[in-house]
């Protein structure tokens, strides 16, 4: 990414910040100051799924077409929302102590994004038990598609069947004018952020990835020959 | 290969059932820890009068650790004992997949129908909506066995495979429990018929997605 995209990614964050602490307290909350967490909060939650979806589409034309930059990406996707996914529990746990009175309310919609983290969790685990590179990355396509169907349902499904604490704010249109225009900003400005961090994060798995070829090649150039007993074989018939 | 899709499925289940059979060790330890955790849940609902929620939530639970524990065994004992090269060499990979998902198929069958049946004996629990209770058992029990299946085929050729089944498979299962204890509760007389329905609908759409694209996942990560 050049300067100037760094720069203007810069701006858009400086401004998303300012704009959602210059925006009004919301009044209906315990806590009307930190009612603009919601800035943050959902944004962070909203790109995490987003990225898990990009990443299962990513392993699947790992598995249809092959090839490692496909798993690259995949997994460079799905680690991105890991963190975004953390940024989003830990902004809502926040939340949560001050709007409801605890940390952990069990409330729906937390439960499933913690569920979601857990299955992110067991991809890594199950990528970090394979050491061949061509494995790892098919093993790990194969789960990032068989998990998608779960995501989807903890993501989508789930809150809207049971009763939730959190208001359905995209859908219902909970946010006002002011509100929205601010929540938009935050929305570009962050996953302005994601995408430069997964670029960052695809070509430093390019550049290992090139690296361990090279050290391979320069180990297999300085390994010795192999030497053996050599037992002369005579050619002649008169010996 | 010159056998058919059917004759080939056929012969991994007969493979699988025999070689079940001639070892019974994993299967009586399996029903033994299956029926002892079986006995604790109903020792602590009985004595604490639980609701039908958590009598429910109970009985999930333990169906849900039975098949994290016995379903992956069905790929990682292929790989302890070297077999899988063979049955490589022999079958192709859907058809691998679909003789030991149906083997899993029927195992969970038998303990969902010996557990659940045991349960409701000693917890002392009524079924209001028998036909719903059937029908949320039974999704459940082939959303579990597909899923467990693909699991077991991931973790396979990993190197810590046995802790691995677990971790891998508990995060994909749990969110089945969510839908699996509303619709048996509600089966039990604790929700509306049509929670119930909504819930048996959902499990066996995951059970069928579950069946539809594991054989293309499998293969994927067979022939790697």
């Amino acid at each position: 990414m050049t300067g100037f995209l760094i720069a203007a990614l810069g701006l858009g964050v400086s401004l998303g910040i300012y704009l959602a602490m210059a925006a009004a307290p919301a009044e209906s909350f315990q806590s009307p100051e930190l009612a603009r967490i919601v800035f943050f909060h959902l944004p962070c939650a909203l790109i995490s799924s987003l990225f898990l979806v990009l990443g299962a589409a990513f392993a699947a034309a790992r598995l249809v077409k092959g090839g490692a930059a496909w798993d690259r990406r995949s997994h460079a996707c799905i680690e991105i929302a890991f963190v975004f996914g953390l940024l989003a529990l830990a902004t809502g746990i926040i939340f949560s102590k001050v709007q409801w009175g605890a940390y952990w309310s069990w409330d729906p919609r937390q439960t499933s994004f913690l569920l979601v983290m857990l299955i992110v969790g067991a991809y890594f685990a199950l990528r970090s038990a394979f050491a061949d590179e061509a494995r790892r990355g098919a093993v790990s396509a194969a789960y990032a598609l068989a998990s998608l169907l779960p995501i989807l349902f903890l993501v989508f499904v789930y809150p809207r069947i049971v009763t939730t604490l959190h208001p359905d704010v995209v859908r219902e249109g909970g946010f006002d004018n002011e509100y929205r225009v601010v929540f938009l900003v935050n929305l570009a400005a962050i996953l302005g952020v994601a995408a430069w961090l997964y670029n960052l994060r695809v070509r430093c798995a390019s550049l290992e990835s090139n690296l361990e070829e090279t050290l391979a090649r320069l180990a297999d150039r300085d390994r010795p020959a192999a030497v053996g007993v050599v037992r002369p074989v005579s050619l002649s018939s008169e010996d | 290969m010159s056998s058919g899709w059917g004759s080939e499925i056929a012969a991994l289940l007969a493979k699988e059932v025999r070689a079940e059979l001639r070892g019974r060790s994993g299967l009586l330890t399996a029903l033994l820890f299956n029926v002892a955790a079986i006995v604790a849940a109903s020792f602590a609902s009985s004595a604490q009068g639980m609701p039908a929620f958590g009598i429910a939530a109970m009985l999930w639970v333990i169906l849900l650790f039975a098949a994290v524990v016995a379903l992956p065994r069905a790929f990682l004992v292929e790989e302890e004992q070297g077999t899988g090269d063979l049955l490589r060499l022999w079958a192709r990979p859907h058809s691998v997949f679909w003789g030991k998902a149906l083997y899993n198929l029927g195992l969970m069958l038998l303990t969902g129908a010996l557990l659940s049946a045991l349960y409701l004996l000693l917890s002392g629990q009524t079924v209001e909506r028998p036909a719903l209770y059937v029908a949320c058992l039974l999704g459940g029990c082939a959303a579990l066995a597909g899923s467990t299946t693909l699991c077991g085929a991931f973790v396979a050729q990993a190197s810590n495979r046995f802790a691995l089944a677990g971790a891998v498979a508990l995060p994909l299962l749990v969110p089945l429990l969510a839908v699996t204890v509303t619709g048996t509760a509600s089966a039990f007389g604790a929700g509306s018929a049509e929670s119930a329905e909504r819930a048996a609908a959902g499990l066996w759409a995951y059970a069928v997605a579950t069946f539809a694209m594991g054989p293309y996942l499998f293969a994927a990560v067979w022939k790697s």
